[in-house]
């Protein structure tokens, strides 16, 4: 179901969405041209992430992972310098020193990335706990796959986010479903024996929900309690979004597995082909969000395709610029690492 | 043959247990004499759990343990002179002096090591108790561990591990309610710690610890059902514990319980036997015990330092 | 036989030989059934199985443990950690059990592990993806670190560090892993604590560890070409160091350059150097020369990250400065 947003709102959504996809798409190809390192993409998550993540406000922060592009844009980080940072250039969000796995914008929300796998929970809980004593009301939000879960870090903080009350969302986005490892009805995963994860964050009495990551509506509304309870004193939330892990990310290295996005799949059926066809039906959260969308007499598919030829154009601009930009100075190399010396 | 663990107890228990205390007291007096170095964690009070765990287990089972582990090494069959001389650093002490009152080991009873990493033993047992189930031997490997464990990661790691790959294994949380120097509530909000295995699908038995009638038979079943195939168990025991963090711990009076001899195990579980109607078996049992332990403490401070060479030796194995 | 394999595969099939050849050899790692991020497991779990082959939650710390707990049970594990970054994640099991629990037990308890660590800079992984943390080991006493960086010592140091019988770090590079070679037949052993002398020279004693020998190497052929002859040691162990073998390098050639990947501060090869000026310090004509990273985080720009990792260039920099009469 539709997000409780005014249309034009929704379109805002849907735009986003559009970006976050064709960012990826935009990347894997570039990939298969020139060795640009590892990366992950988002495909398949822009439901839970962009409704989820587009509603926080100025102030407030947000702990990523290695697979972050989606995240970004969700809060408005321009492609241009995350390709740029993506591709080590100088006009990357972090100057290049980051690259994708530490990709992070704090003009945009996101101190710092961390992709050692649940690096970035005791970041996020600390950061709720500095937003406390400051008598803030901004939230920390704490982003996570679910392997994450499996980590010790996540236990201990859960323990003190809970004890200290700390407004942090834990937002869990288990794409583990069909993932790599997991054998025939295994849930959450194969190296999980949890069966419930928001059982790990409930035992601590943190408040727990699950929801389906394709459901935007959900994502937005259980976000939204999520953060009035952080904002308010009422403490964290947990929130375990169940996505369907998209085949292109399968294999190690991500693939345009199910070809490039058509957006008019949402409303022509026939130009679904057989192989991918669940896909591209009932997975795609993107193309669910469109039906929806048309369903409801929000958007109409010419514009629907009018805001796909904007966003591809946004993108591919983003890239030109990223790939015409010099890359650091050999002297940067050296720099930062600690704070500037005073004068 | 698959034998089942003893869910009985008897006065061979009640010895055990002033066997610990007594060895534990002496250690006291040691250590305020100025005759044994280093953190000395005494588990006065909590004797009936390592009793009630180790007396059910089998000699090749592997018990791991924390920085309070002088019971459990007792229990499972440690000689207390050699203990008392590996707390005095002396080179007949069961680590040769090195390992000292955090980090005993003795392999031959299957009392395999201690640590003073808290929770850092679980993964240890858990390890054992793999390497049992994938080489289809039937030992049972045990973890004693503080409740202050339950708040590490490793602890949740391991619950995920122990769980999912159904290892032979009984995780004991004695729950003192006392981590290091403060109390629990003060480092979690979760009041059962058994909740948290729970989580991950273990069976889970919160009992009263001091009660060695109410331990013994709970972790006989633990061990059975470890040793049958049914994976790990996890056995939170509350209990009480006597004294500070450590000996000398500049925060005794709120790390301690007052003396309750209604919560004292040993006292309690004489009373359980002289209702049983077998007062005649304990007579003299806890001056003999202490008769022995005292005449092992003599002898391990009589027996001599380590050598000057074996400072370097046993860093890697010997060529 | 020998033939030309890829050092990946040298790891491979030691793997496959140490697994058949011993029962209580096993592996722990994550996605090891699948072939780990690089395929050095490939293939392992369809002949042995998954008691044999185990794929573990993302739980560094306890894997670790675990590991060490079924040492003390007589078996041998291999951890493979997949990104040397994350030992971090382990150190406390790493450190205070398996390096330990030998002397803490005074010889009553071995823990003959090994620990497959895969690090290095390539591919603009990043700061979290590309350190090389063998001063880190090298420091602990109680471990053994070593660090291939021919096919052939692949092979030969993961054999010695399966069936030794104390705790193992194994430093594979990833720059190294497509890179061929001769194998040796996998059943010899490369000892432990030996350095190899892998080009001979009489002028400058370079001595350099796992992706650096190569370096190092072609270096060496450069500075050939004017007539400077260049000694170049593979170091392989990182702990212990095969001290007998660089003494009587840099007598002869009284000059010494140590190169690696690792930032230079506090590394090994300020070990290597005080260890010389202990035992060799008259024989040296002019002051020894560190390389390697300066002392930042590794940066992700492929751009960035050319500049931080040594090359040929700076080694023969280096050479030069040692060779520079004072």
């Amino acid at each position: 179901m539709l997000p409780d947003l005014e249309p034009e709102a929704l379109v805002v959504l849907l735009e986003r969405m559009i970006v976050a996809r064709r960012f990826e798409e935009e990347l894997i190809e570039l990939a298969g041209d020139r060795d640009i390192g590892h990366f992950h993409v988002y495909i398949g998550q822009e439901s839970t992430g962009i409704p989820a993540l587009s509603l926080l406000e100025q102030g407030d922060l947000s702990f990523t992972n290695h697979r972050n592009h989606g995240h970004l844009i969700a809060r408005g980080a321009e492609p241009g310098p995350m390709y740029a940072e993506i591709l080590g250039r100088a006009t990357g969000y972090c100057r290049g020193k980051g690259g994708t796995l530490h990709l992070a914008s704090a003009e945009h929300g996101f101190p710092t990335t961390s992709s050692v796998t649940s690096g970035c929970i005791p970041l996020a809980v600390g950061a709720g706990l500095g937003l406390q004593r400051l008598g803030s009301d901004r939230v920390s939000v704490c982003l996570v796959g679910d392997g994450a879960l499996e980590e010790g870090a996540w236990h201990e903080s859960a323990n003190i986010a809970a004890m200290e009350r700390l407004p942090v969302v834990f937002l869990c986005e288990n794409n583990s479903l069909e993932a790599l490892g997991q054998r025939a009805g295994e849930y959450p995963s194969s190296t999980m024996a949890a069966s419930d994860l928001t059982e790990l964050a409930s035992v601590f009495g943190i408040e727990s929900v699950a929801i389906d990551g394709l459901d935007t509506r959900a994502a937005h509304q259980t976000m939204t309690e999520a953060v009035h309870r952080a904002r308010s004193g009422g403490g964290p939330t947990f929130i375990e979004a169940r996505t369907v892990r998209w085949p292109g990310n399968r294999p190690i290295w991500p693939e345009l597995a199910t070809g490039k996005t058509d957006l008019s799949m949402a409303w022509d059926a026939s130009l679904i082909r057989p192989e991918h066809a669940i896909w591209h039906r009932e997975q795609d959260g993107l193309l669910g969000f469109v039906r929806e969308l048309l369903d409801s007499g929000c958007v109409t598919s010419d514009a629907a395709l009018g805001l796909d030829k904007r966003a591809t154009e946004r993108v591919r601009e983003g890239l030109a610029f990223a790939l015409d930009s010099p890359y650091p100075e050999p002297e940067e190399a050296l720099e930062h690492v600690f704070a500037p010396r005073g004068d | 043959m698959v034998v089942t663990a003893p869910a009985q107890s008897g006065p061979e228990d009640l010895e055990m247990m002033w066997r610990i205390r007594a060895f534990e007291e002496k250690a006291s007096e040691l250590f305020a004499r100025g005759k044994i170095s280093g953190l000395l964690h005494l588990a006065i009070g909590q004797e009936a759990t390592a009793v009630g765990v180790c007396g059910a287990l089998q000699p090749t089972d592997r018990v791991f343990s924390g920085h309070r582990p002088h019971g459990h090494a007792i229990a499972k069959g440690a000689e207390t002179g050699r203990l008392f001389a590996e707390l005095a650093g002396r080179r007949t002490g069961y680590c040769g002096g090195k390992g000292g009152s955090m980090h005993l080991a003795a392999p031959e009873v299957g009392f395999v090591t201690a640590t003073g990493i808290v929770a850092g033993n679980l993964p240890l047992a858990l390890g054992a108790a793999l390497s049992s189930k994938c080489r289809g031997e039937s030992d049972v490997a045990v973890a004693f561990f503080g409740d202050g464990a339950a708040q590490t990661g490793l602890f949740h790691e391991c619950l995920n591990l122990a769980s999912l790959w159904q290892l032979p294994v009984v995780l004991v949380c004695e729950n003192n309610g006392f981590a290091e120097f403060s109390p629990l509530s003060a480092h979690t909000v979760v009041e059962r710690l058994a909740d948290h295995a729970d989580t991950y699908g273990i069976p889970t038995e919160t009992i009263d610890g001091n009660d060695l009638t109410v331990v013994r038979p709970a972790a006989a079943a633990a061990i059975d059902r470890a040793r049958n195939g049914g994976g790990p168990s996890f056995l939170e025991c509350l209990t009480h514990r006597l004294r500070g963090h450590y000996e000398g711990d500049p925060t005794l009076k709120r790390g301690a319980a007052a003396r309750d001899e209604a919560k004292d195990p040993i006292q309690r579980f004489t009373r359980f036997l002289h209702d049983a109607a077998r007062s005649a078996e304990l007579e003299g049992i806890e001056v003999r015990v202490r008769a022995e332990v005292e005449q092992a403490a003599e002898e391990a401070l009589a027996a001599p330092w380590p050598e000057r060479d074996d400072l370097l030796t046993n860093v890697v194995a010997q060529p | 036989m020998t033939k030309t394999i890829r050092y990946i595969d040298a790891i491979s099939s030691v793997l496959r030989q140490e697994l058949e050849r011993d029962d209580d050899v096993f592996i722990l790692g994550e996605d090891v059934s699948y072939g780990g991020p690089f395929g050095a497991t490939a293939g392992l779990s369809a002949s042995f199985g998954p008691t044999r082959v185990i794929d573990t939650p993302i739980s560094e710390g306890a894997v670790m443990g675990l590991a060490v707990g079924a040492a003390l049970s007589g078996r041998r594990p291999i951890v493979e950690v997949m990104f040397a970054d994350f030992v971090t994640l382990a150190m406390d099991q790493l450190v205070n059990h398996a390096a330990k629990i030998r002397y803490m037990t005074d010889g009553q308890l071995s823990v003959p592990m090994t620990i497959r660590v895969q690090g290095g800079v390539g591919g603009g992984f990043g700061a979290q993806h590309s350190q090389s943390l063998e001063a880190w080991f090298l420091h602990v006493p109680g471990l053994k670190v070593v660090a291939p960086s021919s096919v052939k010592d692949a092979a030969g140091l993961l054999v010695a560090a399966i069936r030794d019988d104390d705790p193992v770090v194994y430093l594979e590079h990833r720059g190294l892993y497509w890179t061929k070679g001769l194998g040796a037949s996998d059943e010899t052993p490369t000892p432990i604590g030996t350095a190899a002398v892998v080009r001979s020279g009489s002028d400058v004693t370079v001595v350099a560890v796992s992706r650096m020998v190569g370096v190092a190497v072609s270096a060496a052929e450069k500075l050939a070409e004017d007539d400077i002859d260049v000694e170049v040691l593979d170091l392989r162990s990182v702990a212990p160091i095969d001290w007998a073998t660089i003494d009587e390098s840099v007598r002869r050639t009284r000059r010494l350059v140590v190169v690696h990947e690792a930032v230079v501060t506090g590394g090994l090869g300020a070990e290597l150097v005080a260890g010389v000026h202990a035992t060799a310090f008259e024989a040296l004509i002019s002051p020894a020369v560190r390389v390697g990273a300066p002392s930042t985080p590794v940066p992700a720009s492929p751009f960035l990250e050319c500049l931080y990792a040594p090359d040929t260039d700076d080694v023969i920099a280096a050479v030069l400065e040692t060779l520079h009469e004072r």
